[in-house]
């Protein structure tokens, strides 16, 4: 088992570094010069020889003047950048952002800590209801309950998340006033400790609801598939045709075998925590990862989108490996012994 | 008589006294300040590192104090609240000195003192070699004599000899080098330009070759910084004579921790503005600020009375939603027919204002003018009569812009002073297909792909070797004749309802058809649209030939007016960017160089006349066409009182005057 979680995290590194290469190259094919992107605004204030100095100097501080290699392995860490240091990856430097003049290491941390935030109350809640959701329509296949359920989750999972989110803002904070329309926290408050967390929690309620209510189709129903699947194998009927109680047949029996195909999706929405919704995050004016990623490559801020993209990679290599482990804890038949 | 006289006067004044006493406004209340664009929280004055949009509205608030500054119709006027004097002298090297003289009761927000050498700090740090190694975008210091040496840590660059050879280069640049860091490490370089002359007073000399130039106070402009706030204990602003410069430690790796600190820090920062930055979430983004006790007023002496701002990021999708319900109290900026529209309901359903401005600026087919038929004269006049300028700008601004004929914007001065003379010599260009037919005909867009005479299609037109150039849609004959054909390859970006109206109204009108004209869309991201714009070989190679000879793009203009080096027939200059259009018209060239540099400070009229002579040969030039000039709505909740706005006067300069009324 040790050797062959060793053996996974080595290909992870691999296939990381493969990854890194690709994704900086791919960036930096893109027909642009961030250096002219970044002085074209000042040009109407400069004079010619300064916008000279200027373009120069960042162009400089880009290092965009070497070869893609060089600056791959500046990025890296592996070559030395303008100032002469050697200051990339490995040594703990995940870029600079461009748009934000600092460390992209300073720019993610309060992005990520909201989104998590936010995350983990959508996934308690959306697990929380979908699961039982899907088991009871799946037991209760056809019945009024089912195919309310069905139609209720057709047209959530239909209707377009931006859609839900401006239909939510009416209703609950033009209409009702319960929630604010965008923000996370009241203008001018300077509240602390149990005060902040309120305020934090009630101006989130709304984006919660949302991203709760946009997920719950999809999943209620791939817990009803996999629990009708489950239900109609033999073991089941073999069980109830001992007399097993209805209540052990379906929870013990049928949901720990329909858990296999379910456990995937699972554990990526835990994983989905680190992942911010772009959409719902722009519409309420959150300052969320998904925000911060369109941002990014809104404003040609590279570094900053490689480096978000780069986390997403790791937590993504990392969750295969959990979701295979996992799959040996929910069934001993695939379950690595060697 | 005399009683009911006197009584009468005495009414008068007591009216007049009370008058006063009602017309100066509380200081109190607050105002939520909604902005679309992204606060970085990067508050180092004059967009240093940073230049977006919010953050330099909050400098603006929390940073005055310059001893120039511009007033409400954009036209520059000394600090008097902050400048005792300003007097200019001509050296005999045809420099020029001007000694500003601060006023010595200034304060920063801390009540700590402002003297001469926090003004002098501004242009030394942020000049000094390693402040430009953090990234320091300042590059005033080129005006200033002695400013590249004192940029590179007092070394000078050597002369380059004209048969250097790759070794030489390579050995005098890092010998350059080296003597740069010698310089910065032995610290105390003397900036000639720059001198501090006692507590109160400070010089800036600017080189010959600036002067003379018509917004030559500008360069007499310098706001104080603090220095405690920026260095830290240990350093100072000295002069012996031969300069100013900063005393302390000004390596990298000391600076480093200081100026980043120094460039984000809120909670204590020392400032000298109408506010004082309170709290800044970066998390919410979301900035507090309040006035600045200790704020002796603007250049008209002008307090603010809203005691406290709240600046939060909104957007776009909900930002009327959180005007209506309260969350914000002001939006600003608002252009086209949807918001100005959804701003105009909510007015009309009480409770808010609007306030209404000109942009400054337009948006705008732009001509390359050395190259394809656009460099042709008649060419670009007549594709001026085949667009309903009138009815783009109408249908593109949903009913809330104007049009302009030239590169100037409603609000300006010049064109103020100058409109009816403009009225009458500025072309207008109609829609006219029968126009635009004859000017094509007259400059021999006769011929057929095959020489023959042009009956449908696209038109050609014989031209020289040299008209020709590289444009890939040419045609050789047999007898060798070569011919042009009349297609227009534009360039334009994605997701842009500009470029979409124009291929509605321009590409595929059939009149441009019927012309014989044929408009090539390319969608492009628009920093590949810059690429081909400025022929950027150095991105690749095919950008450095010419490809596109139209472009859609905007333009701003900023309150100095300076088309300096829009249309330079310097090579070197061309090389760098500047005269996109590849429009080598000497007299243009010559109109824009001297209306600034041919030009006293003290000479607005002679500025003028050249300013009018050069509107008039651009708009017969027609190196673009102007589309659209936005009208722009603000949007306030009525407890705001006494606010304006315009494109030359933006909300940090606006809310000063304004106060609220709960």
């Amino acid at each position: 088992m040790l050797k062959y979680i060793l053996k996974r995290l080595v290909y992870m590194v691999f296939v990381f570094l493969v990854v890194t290469l690709l994704m900086y190259s791919l960036y930096n094919l893109i027909p642009s010069d961030p250096a002219r992107a970044q002085v074209e605004p000042m040009r109407n204030t400069l004079k010619p020889d300064q916008y000279e100095a200027m373009y120069k100097q960042i162009r400089l501080e880009m290092g965009l003047d070497d070869p893609l290699l060089v600056r791959y392995a500046r990025w890296m860490g592996l070559a030395p950048n303008h100032l002469g240091k050697y200051s990339g990856l490995l040594q703990g430097n995940f870029g600079y952002s461009n748009f934000f003049k600092k460390p992209v290491i300073e720019v993610i941390p309060e992005p990520m800590k909201y989104t998590i935030f936010m995350n983990i109350f959508v996934t308690i809640l959306a697990l929380g209801i979908t699961i039982p959701l899907g088991i009871k329509t799946a037991v209760k296949k056809d019945s009024r309950l089912d195919r309310g359920v069905q139609v209720i989750s057709v047209v959530g999972y239909s209707i377009p998340i931006h859609i839900i989110a401006l239909v939510m803002i009416f209703l609950f904070a033009v209409v009702l006033r319960i929630f604010p329309v965008m923000g996370m926290k009241t203008p001018g408050s300077n509240y602390t400790g149990m005060q902040a967390f309120w305020d934090l929690l009630y101006h989130v309620t709304l984006p919660v609801l949302v991203l709760t209510f946009a997920s719950l189709g999809s999943m209620t129903r791939y817990v009803r598939a996999a629990m009708i699947d489950a239900l109609s194998m033999d073991y089941v009927r073999t069980a109830r045709a001992k007399g097993v109680r209805e209540k052990v047949v379906i929870y013990s029996h049928a949901w720990r075998n329909a858990l296999l195909p379910v456990i995937t999706i699972i554990i990526s929405w835990f994983l989905g925590i680190f992942g911010g919704s772009t959409i719902t995050e722009s519409t309420f004016s959150l300052n969320g990862m998904g925000r911060l990623n369109i941002q990014a490559l809104y404003n040609k801020d590279y570094e900053l989108a490689l480096a978000i993209q780069l986390f997403y990679i790791v937590v993504s290599l990392i969750g295969r490996i959990i979701i295979d482990l996992s799959y040996g804890l929910v069934d001993p038949r695939v379950r690595i012994t060697k | 008589m005399k009683r009911l006289l006197a009584l009468i006067l005495g009414c008068a004044m007591m009216f007049s006294l009370v008058g006063t006493a009602m017309a100066e406004p509380a200081v109190g209340g607050e105002l939520i300040y909604g902005t679309t664009t992204e606060i970085s929280g990067d508050w180092a004055h004059g967009a240093i590192w940073t230049n977006n949009a919010t953050d330099n509205t909050i400098r603006g608030l929390i940073n005055d104090y310059s001893t120039v500054s511009f007033d409400q119709g954009g036209a520059m006027v000394i600090n008097q609240s902050v400048t005792e004097s300003i007097d200019s002298v001509m050296n005999e090297d045809g420099s020029k000195t001007f000694t500003v003289k601060i006023k010595d009761d200034l304060v920063f927000n801390d009540g700590s003192p402002i003297s001469a050498k926090h003004f002098v700090a501004n242009a030394l740090l942020f000049s000094h070699n390693s402040l430009i190694a953090l990234g320091s975008k300042y590059t005033g210091y080129i005006y200033f004599t002695g400013g590249e040496q004192y940029k590179n840590g007092g070394a000078v660059m050597p002369e380059i000899p004209e048969d250097e050879t790759e070794e030489a280069k390579a050995a005098r640049e890092e010998a350059f080098k080296a003597a740069v860091a010698e310089g910065v490490a032995k610290g105390n370089v003397v900036f000639p330009g720059v001198r501090l002359l006692d507590d109160y007073t400070y010089s800036l000399t600017i080189v010959a070759e600036y002067i003379p130039y018509f917004y030559d106070l500008s360069y007499a402009s310098l706001s104080p910084l603090s220095i405690d706030m920026w260095l830290g204990e240990g350093y100072d602003v000295k002069d012996d004579g031969e300069g100013a410069y900063l005393v302390g430690d000004m390596s990298v790796e000391t600076l480093t921790p200081k100026v980043e600190k120094a460039r984000f820090l809120t909670e204590g920062r020392i400032t000298a503005g109408p506010y004082s930055l309170v709290s800044y979430d970066v998390g919410a983004k979301q900035a507090v600020l309040e006035i600045n006790p200790n704020y002796k007023g603007n250049f008209e002496g002008q307090k603010p009375h809203v005691q406290k701002l709240i600046i939060v990021k909104s957007e776009k999708a909900t930002q009327f939603d959180a005007l209506s319900t309260g969350q914000i109290n002001l939006l600003s900026s608002l252009t086209g027919g949807e918001e100005v529209n959804k701003a105009l309901d909510i007015e009309n359903g009480g409770g808010f204002s609007t306030v209404n401005y000109e942009r400054n600026g337009y948006g705008k087919l732009m001509f390359q003018c050395d190259f394809s038929p656009t460099q042709f004269k008649a060419v670009r006049h007549a594709i001026a009569h085949l667009l309903d300028r009138p009815e783009f700008a109408s249908t593109f601004t949903g009913g809330y812009g104007a049009l302009v004929h030239g590169p100037y914007g409603l609000a300006m001065w010049m064109y103020k002073d100058a409109e009816e003379e403009l009225n009458e010599k500025l072309n207008a260009y109609p829609y006219s297909l029968d126009e635009a037919t004859k000017l094509l005909v007259e400059d021999g867009w006769t011929l057929d792909a095959e020489g023959k005479e042009w009956t449908e299609g696209i038109r050609y037109k014989k031209v020289t070797e040299q008209e020709a150039g590289q444009y890939e849609h040419n045609i050789k004959l047999a007898d060798g004749t070569v011919l042009m054909p009349l297609i227009i390859e534009w360039a334009s970006t994605t997701d842009n309802p500009v470029s979409e109206l124009l291929v509605t109204m321009l590409a595929n009108n059939k009149d441009v058809a019927t012309a014989g004209i044929e408009i090539r869309q390319s969608v492009m991201d628009f920093d590949q649209l810059l690429l081909w714009m400025y022929r950027d070989k150095t991105q690749g190679e095919q950008y450095g030939v010419p490809k596109f000879g139209m472009f859609n793009l905007a333009t701003n203009f900023n309150p100095i007016y300076d088309p300096s080096f829009t249309f330079t027939l310097d090579p070197e200059k061309v090389a760098l960017g500047y005269n996109v259009n590849f429009l080598f018209d000497e007299q243009l060239d010559k109109l824009s160089m001297d209306m600034v540099y041919g030009v006293e400070s003290t000479d607005p009229e002679g500025f003028l006349k050249l300013w009018v002579e050069y509107i008039d040969l651009w708009n017969e030039d027609l190196p673009e066409i102007p589309l659209y000039s936005n009208v722009y709505y603000s949007i306030f909740a009525d407890k705001l009182k006494n606010y304006t706005e315009s494109s030359l006067w933006d909300f940090d300069a606006s809310i000063v005057y304004a106060h609220i009324e709960e």
